[in-house]
C-alpha cells in the first residue's frame, strides 16, 4: 500500500514535470518563431552583404589618407599646451602617466622631465582652433578641417601602430583599410585600381613602410593597393617591353584570357577570374595612368598652391597633387605615407623641416577639392600612427629636446566627405599626456570612416578560415558628433 | 473557481515566465512580424488591468495577513484568483510591451528603466502566487513582497508614461507655454534662438521680479541695459563681452554663470550666443537673411531642425538589375547607390571613349540615375539635353567639360538638383544671372576657373541666398611664392674627365643663375644656358628666379672628378655589419649616399669601418700620374660617425714596392654638429704608381664630449676620387 502511495506520488510528479515540460517547451518554440535564424545559424549573414554595394547612402565617395609616418608630435603641432612650457624640466606626476608603458627607448630613463613647445600657437578660424606657427597654410583652413585632438592607439612601437592604424589589427595579416574599402564600394574607374599607395620622405628621422600596409590579406587580391612611384615608371611592370606593339599585346591578352577561362572552368578557383581582370585593367592603365600622373599641364596657379615641390617628383607635395588627380578620376582610396615624423631627438630642428614638407600641399590639397565641387565628396584624412610624449627623450636643453612615443592621446584631422567643418573634437588633460574628453580609439575612427562611406563596420565582414573578419575587429562605434 | 480552470490558469502562468525570459535573453535578435504589430501596440490598452488588479490583489494581501480576514475563506479564494489573473494580465502586456518595444525609437534610457520595472511587478507577481499556499510564505515576506510590487507599479508607470506622452508631460503645460515651432524661414535669430535659450537657463533669477545683479533678461531693451557689473556684451567683439566671461569663467568662481548646481548652458548654446553677439546682436535678424555658409546660419539650422531626416526619401521604382549590369562598360560604371536603394550613381571616366551615346544609353534608367559625374569629358550643350531627361538628380559634376550658358539652361528642368559643379567651363555672369533663377532646390555650385569674377559672385551671392557658391583661388599675385632650389639633372655628379653642367629646375620658365667659383649667385652671375663645361671638381652656387614668383634660394652643388679609375679594386679589410654598401665597388661605382646613414634603411651607398681600419689596395695596369687622393665621407656626432683619425697613402711602381708617400691627420669635430659630408683630400707631390694603397683608421675612442666616449668611432665612405 505504502509502495503505491509512493508509486502515486511518483507518478504525479512525473505528470507533473512533462506537462511542465511541455509547456516550457512550447513557449520556448513559440518564441523562437520570432527570432529568425535561431537554429539556422548566421548563414545568411554573409550573403547579406553585396561586394561594391554599400549598406546605406554614401556621404563620401572617397578617401584620401595624408598618413604622416612615424607619428608626428601633436604637442608641436595641434595639442596646445601652456602648462608644459611652464613646467618645463619639472618631472612628469606619476600620477599623470598612470603607469603607462614606456619603450625601450626611454624606459630606463632616470627621469621624465616636461618638455613645452618650442614654437609657439595661435588661434584661427570661426572655432578659434589652436594651430601651431609650423603650420601656417593648415591655419588658414581651420574652417575647413574637423581637428581630433583625442585619438588614442593600443601599440607603442611603429609597426604594430601603423599596421593597428591601417588593418584594425598589430600584427598584420589583415586587409588594410582601402583593400575593405575597395572591397565594400567597388571600383569607380574601371581602368585604375580602386586602392592606390604613394610614398614620399622629409628629412627627419624616417621609419619604413611595407607593402604589408596596403595588402588585400585574405580579401581578393583585386583589392590590393598598387603603389605608384615617382619617375619614368610610375606602376611597375606595366609598359610594354621593347617589341611589343599594342595589338600585340591584346592578342595575347585575349589568348591568355582564353586559357585562363579554361582553367576557371576546370577549377572553379576565383582567383584566376580576379587574374583575368587584373591583366585587364592593366591593359586599360597603360594609356590611363601616363594620363593621371601627368602633371605639365597643371597650370601655375595650382602649382604656386600647393607649392613648386608638387613638380618634384617623389616630394610630399607631388604626390598630393597626384592624389588629387588619382581621386578626381575616381579611385576610392588613396593612401599617402609621408616618412620622417619619428623625432626622438633633434625635435625642433627635424619637426620644422617636416612640418614645412606637408603643410602647404595638405592645406591645398583641400583648397583644390574645394574648388572643384569634390569636397564634400571626398574625405581627406591628415595623421599619425600615435602621438608623442610630454617629457623629453634625451638631455632637455634650452632649445632642444626629444619625444618618445605615447600612444595615449595624439591629434589627426579629417575635412570634407560629410565630416562637420570647423570644429576640435576631443580634449587631453593640462599635460597633454591623457585625453579627457571624448576619447576617439582606431577601431572608432575606422567606424566612423567607413560609416561615411555608407559602410555599417559591423555588416562589412568577411569569412576566412571560418571567422567573420570585420576591420574594427569586435570593437568600434561611429563618433556621431563629428558627422554633419 | 472550478480547480481544473486554476490549474490551466497556472499552467499558462508557467508557460509565460518561460516565455518572457526567453523574449529577455533573445530581445536584442527579436523581429516582429508585421502582422503582429497590432498585438504589440495593444500594450497601451491592456496595460491599465495589471495595474489595477495588482494593486488590489497586493492591498488584500497585506491587509489578508491580519488574522480576521485569515480565517475567511472567501477572502483568501477571491485574494488568490485576483493575484493570479492579475499576474497573467501583467505577463501578457510585458509580452506586448517586448513587442512594441522592437518598433518604436524610444529613449533608451528610459524605456529601459520602464521594462525592467514591469518585468520584475510580473515575476514577483509570479513568486507570490506560486509560494502563497507553501508555509513558508511568512508575513514579513507579504508584507515587503507586495510593496515593492507596488513601488514597482508606481514607477512602471511614471516611466511609461515618460515614454509616450514625453518627460516632464505633467507640468509642461503650466510650466513653459511658449513651446511653439517655427519654421526656419520665418525664424528670428534674437526670438527663436536666443530668447529660449536666456529663457530657460538665465531668466529664473534675471526677470523683474527677482533681478539678480539688477539684470533683466526677458526683454531687448533691458538686455540692452545690462547689469550692476555693466553692460553685457561689446557688439561684434565676443571675446571681450562679459556675457561670454560669465559663461565661461571657471565654474568654481562666484562669476560662473548659471551658478554651478544650476542646469548649464550645452555647447551649442554657448557657440549660438558667441556667435550672435559676433554678428553684433541684432534684435530683428531672421537666420535666412544670413549668408549661407554663415557660421551662426548652419549652426541655428541644425539647432532648429534636430529632427531633420537625412536620407532622402526616393519616390522612385528601382530599375531592372539586368539593365544596370548591362549598362556597366569599362568606361561607365552604373551602381545602386545603397542596398535596397532605387536610386543610381553613375560615373564616365576616360575622354577617348565617351560620345554623346555614352549618356544615350543610359535612358533605360534615367529616373534613377541621382548622381552623376561627367569631369572632364568632352560634353557638349547638346548632351545636356540627355541629362535633362534624368530627372531625379540631385549631383552633376560637369568641371572641365566644353558646355556653355546654353546648356545651363537646360538643366534647369532638373528640380531635385542640389549640386552642380562647373569648375572650368565657359560659363559666365549673364548665363547664371538668367538661369540659377529656375534651379528650384540648387544649394552648391562650383564655378572656380570660370568666366565669372569675384564682384559678379558677390553679386550673385547677394541675389541667391539660399545658394553657396563655391569660387576657389584666383593668383591674383599678392601672394608670391618662393621658388624651389634648381638641381643638378646628371645621373651622377662623379665624373671622369669632364662634365657638361647641367642645371634644372621644375617650374617652367625659369632663369637659373649661377657661380663655379664659390661667388653668391646674385644678378651679376651668369645665367645657365647649358653650354658650361667643368673640368675640375666644383662648386655651384645657383638660384632661381621667375616673375610673379619670390626667387629662390640660393644652392650648392657639387661635381666630383674622379679620373683615374682602378683597373682592379681590392678590398683588404672588412666592412661594417651594416654599412657593406656594394663592396670594394662602391669607392668607384659613382653612386653617392645620402644622410641618415646610421639607419639600415638608408645605409646604401656607404662602406662603414667600425673596429679595424679601411685598407684599399688599387692597381693600374699602366702607371698613372697621380697628385690628389680624396674620399667623401659623412659625419654625424649624434650617431658616433666620425671622419678617420688617420689617412695614410701608400704608392709604387709594384705591389712588393710601395712606400708611404703621405699620411694625414684630418680635423675631426670638437662639440655635436648637425651631419654634415665632407670630402677628405690629400694632395700628394706628381708621381707615376702602378699600386697605391690608401689606409684610413677610424677613431679608435670617441673623445671624451661625446656620450660614448672611448668607444670606437664608425667611418663611412662612399666614394673615392684619384686624380
Amino acid at each position: 500500500m505504502g509502495n503505491d502511495l509512493f508509486e502515486y506520488g511518483l507518478n504525479f510528479n512525473r505528470r507533473r514535470f512533462l506537462s511542465k515540460a511541455s509547456l516550457g517547451l512550447g513557449s520556448l518554440a513559440l518564441g523562437s518563431l520570432l527570432v529568425p535564424g535561431l537554429f539556422g545559424g548566421n548563414k545568411n549573414q554573409d550573403d547579406n552583404f553585396v561586394p561594391g554595394i554599400p549598406h546605406f547612402a554614401p556621404k563620401a565617395k572617397r578617401v584620401i589618407y595624408l598618413f604622416q609616418n612615424g607619428a608626428p608630435s601633436q604637442l608641436e603641432l595641434f595639442d596646445y599646451k601652456p602648462k608644459l612650457r611652464e613646467m618645463v624640466g619639472q618631472e612628469l606626476p606619476a600620477s599623470i602617466r598612470g603607469g603607462q608603458r614606456l619603450t625601450g627607448m626611454t624606459a630606463n630613463q632616470d627621469s621624465f622631465p616636461l618638455a613645452g613647445s618650442f614654437v609657439d600657437f595661435k588661434q584661427y578660424g570661426e572655432s578659434r582652433a589652436w594651430i601651431s606657427d609650423l603650420f601656417p597654410y593648415t591655419s588658414k583652413i581651420v574652417d575647413d578641417i574637423c581637428i581630433v585632438k583625442s585619438m588614442y592607439t593600443e601599440a607603442i612601437n611603429h609597426d604594430p601602430a601603423l599596421t593597428f592604424l591601417q588593418t584594425g589589427a598589430q600584427q598584420g595579416n589583415r586587409p588594410s583599410m582601402g583593400s575593405w574599402l575597395s572591397y565594400g564600394l567597388g571600383s569607380e574607374n574601371k581602368d585604375l585600381p580602386a586602392f592606390t599607395v604613394l610614398l614620399s620622405r622629409g628629412i627627419g628621422n624616417g621609419q619604413g613602410v611595407y607593402t604589408k600596409l596596403w595588402s588585400n590579406g585574405f580579401l581578393d587580391s583585386i583589392h590590393q593597393g598598387v603603389q605608384f612611384s615617382s619617375g619614368e615608371n610610375p606602376v611597375l611592370f606595366i609598359k610594354d617591353p621593347k617589341g611589343m606593339d599594342r595589338d600585340t599585346r591584346r592578342k595575347m591578352l585575349d589568348n591568355v584570357s582564353s586559357l585562363n577561362q579554361l582553367a576557371y572552368q576546370e577549377f572553379g578557383d576565383p582567383e584566376i577570374t580576379t587574374k583575368i581582370q587584373q591583366y585587364e585593367m592593366a591593359y586599360r592603365m597603360q594609356t590611363s595612368v601616363p594620363e593621371v600622373m601627368d602633371v605639365s599641364k597643371e597650370p601655375d596657379d595650382i602649382i604656386k598652391l600647393y607649392g613648386p615641390d608638387c613638380l618634384v617628383p617623389g616630394t610630399f607635395a607631388a604626390n598630393t597633387l597626384l592624389a588629387r588627380k588619382l581621386s578626381e578620376n575616381g579611385v576610392r582610396f588613396v593612401q599617402l605615407y609621408h616618412q620622417g615624423w619619428d623625432q626622438h631627438g633633434d625635435l625642433p630642428y627635424e619637426i620644422t623641416k617636416q612640418a614645412k614638407d606637408v603643410d602647404q600641399a595638405s592645406a591645398a590639397l583641400v583648397t583644390d577639392l574645394k574648388q572643384r565641387g569634390l569636397l564634400d565628396e571626398t574625405l581627406v584624412i591628415w595623421g599619425g600612427e600615435f602621438g608623442r610624449t610630454n617629457y623629453s627623450q634625451g638631455t632637455l636643453t634650452k632649445d632642444n629636446y626629444g619625444r618618445d612615443h605615447h600612444p595615449r592621446s595624439f591629434s589627426i584631422w579629417m575635412a570634407g566627405g560629410g565630416v562637420k567643418p570647423g570644429i576640435v573634437y576631443g580634449e587631453t588633460d593640462e599635460f597633454g599626456y591623457n585625453v579627457i574628453k571624448d576619447p576617439v580609439h582606431v577601431h572608432d575612427f575606422h567606424a566612423t570612416v567607413l560609416y561615411q562611406l555608407g559602410l555599417d563596420h559591423e555588416r562589412l565582414v568577411f569569412k576566412h578560415l571560418g571567422r567573420r573578419y570585420r576591420l574594427t575587429d569586435v570593437d568600434g562605434k561611429v563618433v556621431k558628433d563629428i558627422l554633419a | 473557481m472550478k480547480e481544473h480552470l486554476r490549474s490551466y490558469a497556472g499552467n499558462f502562468l508557467f508557460a509565460l515566465n518561460i516565455f518572457i525570459i526567453f523574449l529577455l535573453l533573445f530581445e536584442s535578435k527579436l523581429e516582429i512580424p508585421v502582422w503582429l504589430h497590432p498585438f504589440g501596440r495593444m500594450h497601451l490598452l491592456l496595460l491599465h488591468f495589471p495595474i489595477v488588479l495588482l494593486l488590489i490583489s497586493m492591498i488584500l494581501e497585506i491587509f489578508g495577513t491580519r488574522i480576521s480576514f485569515n480565517k475567511q475563506p472567501f477572502y483568501e479564494e477571491f485574494t488568490s484568483i485576483v493575484l493570479l489573473v492579475g499576474v497573467i494580465s501583467a505577463g501578457i502586456t510585458v509580452i506586448m510591451g517586448l513587442f512594441l518595444s522592437r518598433q518604436g525609437d524610444y529613449g533608451r534610457n528610459v524605456l529601459s528603466w520602464h521594462k525592467w520595472f514591469g518585468v520584475s511587478i510580473f515575476f514577483l507577481g509570479s513568486v507570490m502566487y506560486t509560494i502563497r499556499s507553501s508555509d513558508k510564505y511568512k508575513t514579513v515576506m507579504v508584507k515587503v513582497g507586495g510593496s515593492i510590487t507596488i513601488v514597482c507599479l508606481l514607477l512602471t508607470g511614471h516611466f511609461g508614461a515618460a515614454l509616450t506622452h514625453g518627460d516632464g508631460f505633467i507640468w509642461n503645460s503650466v510650466m513653459d507655454d511658449r513651446a511653439e515651432v517655427v519654421p526656419i524661414e520665418h525664424a528670428l535669430v534674437f526670438d527663436h534662438l536666443i530668447k529660449p535659450i536666456l529663457d530657460s537657463k538665465c531668466t529664473g533669477c534675471h526677470n523683474p521680479d527677482k533681478l539678480k545683479g539688477k539684470l533683466v533678461l526677458t526683454d531687448s531693451a533691458s538686455i540692452h541695459k545690462g547689469g550692476k557689473s555693466g553692460k553685457l556684451f561689446v557688439s561684434g567683439n565676443p571675446e571681450i563681452s562679459l556675457l561670454m566671461n560669465r559663461i565661461h569663467v571657471e565654474p568654481e568662481s562666484k562669476k560662473h554663470m548659471p551658478p554651478s548646481g544650476n542646469t548649464q548652458l550645452t555647447p551649442d548654446e554657448k557657440e549660438l550666443l558667441r556667435l550672435w553677439i559676433k554678428a553684433n546682436t541684432q534684435f530683428n535678424q531672421t537666420i535666412v537673411s544670413l549668408p549661407p555658409t554663415d557660421s551662426l546660419r548652419l549652426l541655428a539650422t541644425a539647432y532648429l531642425n534636430t529632427s531633420e531626416t537625412l536620407e532622402d526619401p526616393f519616390e522612385f521604382s528601382s530599375a531592372d538589375e539586368e539593365t544596370v549590369k548591362s549598362l556597366n562598360t569599362n568606361y561607365r560604371v552604373v551602381s545602386p547607390l545603397a542596398k535596397n536603394s532605387p536610386a543610381l550613381s553613375v560615373s564616365v571616366y576616360n575622354k577617348e571613349t565617351y560620345t554623346s551615346q555614352t549618356l544615350n544609353e543610359l535612358m533605360d534608367v534615367k529616373n534613377q540615375i541621382v548622381s552623376l559625374e561627367l569631369s572632364k569629358m568632352p560634353v557638349t550643350d547638346n548632351d545636356l539635353q540627355n541629362v535633362a531627361k534624368f530627372e531625379n538628380l540631385r549631383r552633376l559634376n560637369l568641371n572641365f567639360t566644353n558646355i556653355t550658358g546654353d546648356g545651363l539652361a537646360t538643366l534647369a528642368s532638373l528640380k531635385h538638383l542640389t549640386r552642380l559643379s562647373l569648375s572650368g567651363t565657359k560659363v559666365n555672369y549673364p548665363d547664371l544671372k538668367q538661369t540659377l533663377v529656375d534651379f528650384e532646390n540648387l544649394n552648391t555650385i562650383s564655378l572656380w576657373k570660370t568666366e565669372v569674377t569675384a564682384d559678379e559672385i558677390n553679386q550673385l551671392q547677394t541675389e541667391y541666398k539660399n545658394i553657396q557658391f563655391l569660387v576657389g583661388l584666383k593668383d591674383d599675385g599678392s601672394n608670391p611664392i618662393k621658388l624651389n632650389t634648381p638641381k643638378l639633372k646628371h645621373k651622377s655628379v662623379v665624373f671622369d674627365d669632364s662634365i657638361q653642367l647641367q642645371l634644372f629646375h621644375p617650374v617652367k620658365g625659369v632663369e637659373i643663375r649661377f657661380t663655379t667659383d664659390g661667388g653668391e649667385p646674385d644678378s651679376t652671375a651668369s645665367i645657365f644656358n647649358g653650354t658650361t663645361i667643368l673640368k675640375e671638381s666644383t662648386t655651384i652656387k645657383a638660384r632661381a628666379h621667375k616673375s610673379g614668383w619670390l626667387s629662390s634660394d640660393a644652392v650648392t652643388l657639387h661635381v666630383y672628378r674622379s679620373y683615374y679609375k682602378p683597373d682592379s679594386i681590392m678590398l683588404l679589410s672588412k666592412l661594417n655589419r651594416v654599412h657593406p654598401a656594394n663592396g670594394a665597388q662602391t669607392f668607384f661605382d659613382h653612386q653617392l649616399g645620402t644622410f641618415n646613414a646610421n639607419s639600415p634603411a638608408w645605409a646604401n651607398n656607404w662602406a662603414g669601418f667600425l673596429k679595424n681600419d679601411m685598407e684599399l689596395l688599387l692597381e693600374y695596369k699602366t702607371p698613372k700620374e697621380i697628385s690628389s687622393i680624396a674620399m667623401n665621407t659623412l659625419i654625424e656626432t649624434e650617431t658616433s660617425i666620425f671622419p678617420p683619425a688617420t689617412i695614410e697613402i701608400w704608392g709604387g711602381p709594384s705591389i712588393d714596392k710601395i712606400q708611404l708617400i703621405t699620411r694625414m691627420n684630418p680635423e675631426y669635430p670638437k662639440d655635436y654638429r648637425k651631419p654634415f659630408i665632407e670630402l677628405i683630400e690629400c694632395k700628394v707631390p706628381k708621381r707615376k704608381v702602378s699600386y697605391l694603397k690608401i689606409i684610413a683608421r677610424p677613431l679608435r675612442k670617441l673623445p671624451s664630449w661625446h656620450k660614448n666616449k672611448n668607444n670606437p668611432a664608425l667611418l663611412l665612405v662612399d666614394e673615392v676620387l684619384i686624380n
